[in-house]
């Protein structure tokens, strides 16, 4: 029984921690960044684990945490809010030839990073960029300015 | 569990995205957004003061949690740790003096809470005798001279409060509370 509420208790600690150290994953995801996910996820396991390495342990542990997930996936469908809470929203980064420095700052996100997204698109530019919008999952989309 | 849905059943678009500048549909809330921000930061403080509390050793392992409890009469001294962790190692540390040695022998009641509630594993010298009694073991160890010390290695078996309790059979008792983190 413990093994459940620790299965249970260890994924959503982890899925709130990763919403407050920051939204980088995927494509700006660093080195750094890469220690955090794997070096939180292995501690979190530790205590889930505990003494007991038996196979039951890890089936009803796993059981658990897709049980979890699932609850979390239905009730963010179900409540926006908890979408908000869970995913965050997107947020503008550039609009219209114009930083927005606070968001920036915020989210710790530099314009070479805006950059990066904008050359893998074929922009030799910043000002070719019309938004920039850091999306839910980390990843950065770019709106390039409409030829006319 | 997931659920699909008949091919025929379908809805139309609406424009039910927020957008920027009348123009952009990308749902972002600055609203939602601002007051995140604001509990993010109180969580940070909070992340820093728990770090903190834990160097410390409030949460156990740590000086803050190291506690030391004296008999009335002196008759012995009990060092252990009052915060503990589930299923985590600790020790519980008894001196006495050379006055609670009688016949060439130290005589040690422990209450049954520290093999139940905080799970004894060995203790260190090994008694020559151990039997039940009143509600906790008498433990008897031969001693040759002088004053000594007596460990247990502890790994609490339950979330919670409690009590332990230590004494040498004649003297006054030694009364120590115990919480243990899950």
């Amino acid at each position: 029984m413990a093994a459940v509420f620790r299965a249970m208790a260890g994924y959503y600690f982890l899925v709130f921690m990763m919403r407050i150290a920051g939204r980088r994953p995927g494509k700006q995801m660093t080195p750094m960044e890469f220690i955090l996910v794997f070096f939180s996820g292995g501690l979190t396991l530790t205590a889930m684990v505990a003494d007991d390495r038996s196979l039951m342990n890890a089936f009803s542990q796993i059981a658990t945490i897709a049980l979890a997930h699932y609850i979390l996936v239905v009730l963010r469908l179900r409540f926006p809010v908890v979408g908000r809470i869970v995913d965050g929203t997107p947020l503008v980064l550039l609009e219209k030839n114009k930083w927005r420095t606070a968001m920036m700052k915020a989210m710790q996100i530099q314009d070479d990073d805006v950059m990066a997204i904008a050359r893998d698109q074929g922009l030799e530019r910043l000002e070719q960029v019309e938004y920039a919008v850091l999306e839910r999952n980390g990843q950065i989309s770019i709106v390039p300015v409409e030829e006319k | 569990m997931a659920t699909t849905s008949a091919p025929s059943q379908t809805k139309p678009v609406e424009d039910s995205i927020a957008k920027v500048n009348n123009e952009f549909a990308v749902g972002s809330d600055p609203e939602f957004q601002f007051r995140w921000e604001r509990f993010e930061s109180i969580v940070w403080a909070i992340l820093i003061i728990f770090v903190l509390l834990s160097v410390a050793g409030v949460f156990g392992r740590g000086p803050a949690a190291k506690s030391r409890l004296q008999a009335s009469d002196g008759s012995l001294q009990v060092e252990y740790e009052r915060v503990q962790r589930f299923g985590a190692p600790s020790l519980v540390r008894i001196t006495f003096p050379a006055s609670s040695v009688q016949n060439g022998s130290l005589q040690l009641w422990v209450s049954e809470s520290l093999i139940k509630a905080l799970g004894a594993q060995r203790v260190i010298p090994q008694p020559a005798e151990s039997k039940i009694d009143n509600q906790g073991i008498l433990y008897t160890f031969p001693v040759t001279t002088g004053s000594g010390l007596v460990e247990f290695s502890t790994e609490p078996l339950s979330i919670g409060s409690s009590q332990i309790a230590f004494g040498v059979p004649g003297k006054a008792n030694v009364q120590a509370k115990v919480f243990v983190l899950p």
